[in-house]
């Protein structure tokens, strides 16, 4: 706005104020009822960078007090469901690990453990692909929980605990990234499956890391556990008791601090779960510091999971052997990358003509699975996170809905956030660890 | 593609069975989940009835607990005309239920002492388009073929799960995809309800009487349309390289 153009307000009559300074929006319609109440309307978010990516919050406030908490999401829907349903099943992998973006194998497995359980494969599945998948989805959630202590310890002001919790995430990304070939979004877990096996030195590397980690978290567990600072702000905040967590279906740390021992790697084994010797751990207070207890708690029985799984880690083929639904890949090691191995290709391409064709036809067009729908629930790190996936009997998901966690999380925001004070809801939001790209989809 | 889909898979000898047999929808009464061949997306490849040959797996039947489970509660709700239909598949056990008793059987869900569903894990649905369609009465040329009218529906899946007896279960109801589509609000019952229907509001138009504050949530408030309806495109660009262009994925041949 130039000068010449802006109201001068001395002289005061010949302007029109109201075309200059009424504010239209929807959402404030309400605002002048809740001025002569005394209440105040903030707007918290969707660009704060301690509310987790793009979440917004209606906060009304009663001074400092909130009163009413209404969430608002939908900031990073990128419709990955929809998308999904116009690819065949096993890319529907690559979308649906973008999702969650902290828990990527979690997501992939879930997916895949539904597609198998469409197709009735779920007993078929090698189990040294179900041994790695559990320890690749232990490690992953050993990432996740280090991500939540980095990203709450740098909400409250403690950029130590962020440089440690990335610091040590670090090393677990390495791993991930010696496995798949990526740090993130790894497209590694396939129906049926992984997409190949582990290298040869991955055994003593994962057992480096494992030892390595018991001490780092030991130095988190030193800097932040018994910190004044840390407690004062954590404990008796975004309380939830049992009660309402069920109402609001919230899972994973935040159920489990209320008391209920839910976890279902224990109560619906899925992988072979039930063969591994782990601790479920709770406790009974229900704010944000149990849950912060709970996760590191959580990360040495990951952890010991992971070196069971190491243990008894079988040997044999990491794809079902139904050569129907198998990816018709052997990947090698050539000059230019990681490619089909030149036996392979001198076979389809020099001595079978039916092996080309099937190769082809399962690349482009891929299986198809029986029309149906299933749901199947993993527990990853924020909670239950559920794939309901429904076919019609053609190559490609007819609809693929997932539960995640951080939604449903979200959605309680309301109920623990009552009565907090403005710089505690960071807290509280913190200690369910949303992912917006969960919550979006 | 939908044709000639007859795979042969070297040295591999399989049982096989012609799927179009069993997934004809409408075949069986209370089938009315099933779309199967017929009944798809014209956007879905493959979604017309084509002979697609698939090792037979057999199927897994429901646990004894949520075989007494379905007894007790079909016991208290009757079978049939006005009260459920049950399905299992893969193990899963589903009650079908009309949209008038939905609610009087979610509170019997989450009340009764058995069944005593804490939780309401889940809310999704899926939308099965009407629309005219082409049904041949056998394949050869030369028989009769049929126009079909159909009324699209949308089913809508809640998953109720119980900790203290660790089952879980799924209610499904389905309702027309036109301005019937109507359900009442389970948010009396389940607080979680709240977001998960309004999910199923703003993706599939699906309105929820006295729902406490049912607008959109991941799309703007103004967008047009139900986003996961099967008439709504996804939408894209043509991909080009090198002179070569690949429309996008909803308008594909494969």
């Amino acid at each position: 706005m130039t000068d010449t153009q802006r109201p001068d307000r001395r002289q005061g009559s010949e302007v029109e104020p109201s075309s200059e300074f009424t504010v239209v929006a929807g959402e404030w319609q309400d605002l002048p009822d809740a001025v002569e109440d005394d209440l105040m309307v903030i707007n918290m978010g969707p660009q704060h960078p301690s509310t987790h990516g793009v979440l917004r919050m209606k906060l009304t406030l009663d001074g400092e007090t909130v009163v009413s908490n209404e969430p608002i999401v939908g900031y990073l829907h990128t419709g990955i469901e929809k998308n999904t349903e116009y690819r065949p099943w096993v890319q529907g992998v690559t979308f649906v690990t973008r999702m969650d973006y902290l828990a990527p194998l979690h997501n992939e497995l879930a997916y895949c453990l539904a597609v198998e359980k469409i197709l009735g494969i779920t007993d078929e599945v090698p189990e040294r692909a179900q041994a790695l998948r559990v320890i690749l989805t232990e490690l992953n959630r050993v990432s996740s929980h280090l991500v939540w202590i980095a990203t709450g310890g740098m909400e409250l002001g403690s950029t130590t605990a962020m440089i440690f919790g990335f610091r040590e995430r670090e090393s677990i990304l390495d791993i991930l990234e010696y496995v798949s070939g990526l740090r993130m979004n790894h497209a590694f877990i396939r129906p049926g499956g992984l997409a190949q096996d582990v290298p040869d030195e991955f055994d003593a590397r994962v057992r480096q890391v494992c030892s390595e980690m018991r001490d780092r978290i030991g130095e988190i567990e030193d800097l932040l556990t018994e910190n004044p600072i840390w407690v004062e702000r954590n404990k008796g905040v975004g309380v939830m008791d049992a009660e309402t967590c069920l109402s609001y279906g919230v899972t994973g740390p935040p159920l489990r601090s209320a008391g209920i021992a839910q976890d279902l790697r224990k109560s619906q084994p899925y992988c072979g779960f039930e063969q591994y010797d782990f601790d479920v751990p709770i406790t009974d207070t229900a704010d944000a510091y149990g849950r912060y207890l709970i996760r590191i708690q959580e990360i040495y029985e990951s952890l010991r999971i992971v070196e069971q799984a190491l243990d008894r880690l079988p040997g044999g083929p990491v794809m079902v052997e139904d050569q129907k639904i198998a990816w018709p890949a052997q990947l090698a090691l050539g000059p230019d990358g990681i490619g089909n191995a030149n036996s392979y290709i001198s076979r389809i391409m020099g001595q079978s003509m039916e092996a080309l064709i099937h190769h082809f036809k399962l690349v482009t067009e891929g299986f198809t699975a029986p029309a149906g729908q299933v749901y199947q629930a993993i527990e990853s790190p924020r909670g239950e996170l559920g794939y309901h996936v429904t076919s019609n009997g053609t190559n490609k998901p007819y609809r693929v809905k997932v539960r995640d966690p951080s939604f449903v999380h979200i959605g309680a925001l309301p109920a623990f956030s009552k009565g907090l004070g403005v710089a505690d809801i960071i807290v509280a939001v913190a200690s369910v660890d949303p992912v917006m790209g969960g919550v979006d989809r | 593609m939908s044709d000639g889909t007859e795979r042969d898979v070297v040295g591999q000898e399989v049982e096989e069975r012609d799927i179009t047999d069993v997934d004809q929808p409408g075949e069986e009464a209370g089938q009315f989940r099933k779309g199967g061949p017929g009944s798809a997306n014209p956007n879905m490849a493959g979604g017309e009835a084509s002979r697609l040959r698939e090792r037979t797996r057999p199927e897994r039947p429901l646990s004894e607990e949520l075989a007494a489970l379905r007894d007790h509660i079909v016991a208290a709700f009757g079978e049939g005309e006005g009260g459920l239909a049950v399905d299992a598949f893969r193990g899963e056990l589903t009650l079908l239920v009309g949209p008038e008793r939905l609610h009087e059987l979610v509170v019997f869900c989450r009340d009764d002492p058995d069944v005593r569903c804490e939780m309401l894990a889940d809310l999704s649905a899926v939308h099965w388009p009407g629309g005219k369609r082409v049904e041949k009465a056998a394949e050869t040329t030369g028989w009769p073929t049929y126009e079909v009218e159909d009324v699209g529906r949308i089913e809508v899946d809640g998953i109720l799960r119980s900790i203290t007896h660790n089952h879980w279960l799924r209610v499904r109801t389905t309702v027309p995809d036109d301005d019937r589509a109507v359900l009442p609000t389970l948010t009396d019952v389940y607080a979680t309800a709240n977001f998960f229907e309004r999910e199923v509001y703003d993706m599939f138009g699906v309105a929820f009487t006295d729902h406490p504050n049912l607008t959109r949530i991941l799309m703007p408030e103004e967008w047009e349309g139900h986003p996961h309806r099967k008439d709504y495109p996804l939408g894209g660009v043509d991909v080009q390289y090198k002179g070569g262009v690949i429309p996008p994925p909803d308008q594909r041949s494969y």
